[in-house]
């Protein structure tokens, strides 16, 4: 057993005693009932269960769940699918994904949404150049599968908010 | 003209002994042990019975375990068969991978076995210039006497990273649904510090 103590969402939880083999989905899912996060491969590869890690210096990166023992999350900073609205009020990107109709059963979509709030907060940190947005939009969401083929409409969306205030993305 | 083409009979019969003691010596342990130092005693020539033993270390340099994390390009491979790495992921600027996929982010600090992924503090991939992928045990061997390309290291400082680095010794505790390297590290630091010290020839390819 070990000790885990950790932030989600902005709310505290633990510590609590979990086991060793019990991975951070599990956890998610099982123990607190965030069913946002999904299981999909099981093997870090669809990232559907990805989550985002908040570093301590205001950075962000995604980490699957689904591999990652729940106790080397202690003492960190997460966010997941339920945390990016506010006061019931959708996010931009969520609200671009359905105005791109960007998901049809929507396994994946917490997995796209965690990546691209990721990256719209990187290129609001360091916005980039009009040329390269494409491109960093298709690395940015790069390994993330959607068994609907649903990337154009999610790589639409994404530009979309960020082309809708181009002066805190771009350069 | 017959002094030239006498060294050059010598070195041929020299390359073919060695070549046919040490897969001599090879053959007497199987693929999943190491031969100790001492059972390469028989081999009279001192040069033929180091190139014998780093031809049986081979068998850890050139095992999945190794060659995995020693890619010839920038995506490291894994499982037995050295399948390329999925999810997708690259070497980066440090070997850790790029900084949206670091390596750590899904290697923890130790094996986690209910997600199969293995774990090491310090997990990262050799440098490029350090690729064992597709080559010979002999090529091996060169590259791992040449500091230009085994990390500036000198012959007896590779007793301690084969031997010893616990990086290298997850190679035979690699955990669940992976076979570990041939023998143990023990064994295989023995070999090493024997090859060294017996001049660390390379075997013919």
């Amino acid at each position: 057993m070990t000790t885990l103590a950790i932030t989600i969402n902005g709310r505290a939880y633990g510590p609590t005693e979990v086991r060793d083999d019990l991975t951070m989905n599990d956890f998610l899912r099982e123990y607190l009932g965030m069913t946002g996060t999904k299981f999909g491969c099981g093997a870090a590869q669809c990232l559907s269960c990805a989550v985002i890690v908040d570093r301590p210096d205001g950075t962000s990166y995604t980490s699957p769940t689904c591999i990652v023992p729940a106790a080397s999350f202690d003492g960190k900073a997460i966010r997941t699918v339920e945390g990016h609205a506010r006061n019931g009020e959708l996010s931009d990107l969520q609200k671009a994904f359905i105005d791109h109709f960007a998901f049809q059963c929507g396994y994946c979509t917490a997995g796209f949404l965690n990546e691209g709030q990721v990256l719209l907060e990187r290129l609001a940190k360091t916005p980039v150049a009009r040329a390269k947005l494409e491109t960093t939009i298709a690395e940015a969401l790069d390994g993330h599968i959607c068994r609907c083929t649903g990337y154009i409409k999610y790589h639409e969306a994404v530009r979309d908010v960020i082309l809708a205030d181009p002066k805190r993305y771009l350069v | 003209m017959k002094s030239e083409m006498r060294v050059r009979m010598l070195i041929a019969v020299a390359a073919l002994t060695t070549s046919v003691l040490t897969s001599y010596a090879a053959s007497q342990t199987s693929a999943n042990t190491l031969a100790s130092p001492e059972s390469f005693g028989a081999i009279n020539a001192p040069e033929a019975r180091s190139a014998a033993m780093f031809t049986e270390l081979g068998k850890v340099l050139t095992h999945p375990r190794c060659v995995n994390c020693h890619p010839a390009g920038d995506r490291p491979h894994q499982a037995n068969e050295g399948r390329l790495h999925q999810p997708p992921v690259e070497r980066g600027a440090d070997g850790r991978g790029l900084p949206a996929m670091r390596c750590s982010i899904c290697h923890q600090n130790a094996n986690f076995d209910p997600g199969r992924v293995p774990g090491h503090p310090d997990w990262h991939l050799a440098p490029r210039e350090m690729a064992w992928e597709g080559k010979a045990v002999g090529e091996i061997c060169a590259q791992i006497k040449d500091p230009a390309r085994n990390g500036g290291r000198k012959p007896e400082d590779l007793i301690h990273h084969i031997g010893e680095d616990t990086l290298v010794g997850w190679a035979w505790a690699p955990g669940y649904g992976r076979s570990p390297a041939p023998g143990t590290q023990k064994e295989a630091g023995a070999l090493v510090e024997a090859w060294v010290k017996s001049g660390a020839i390379c075997p013919v390819n």
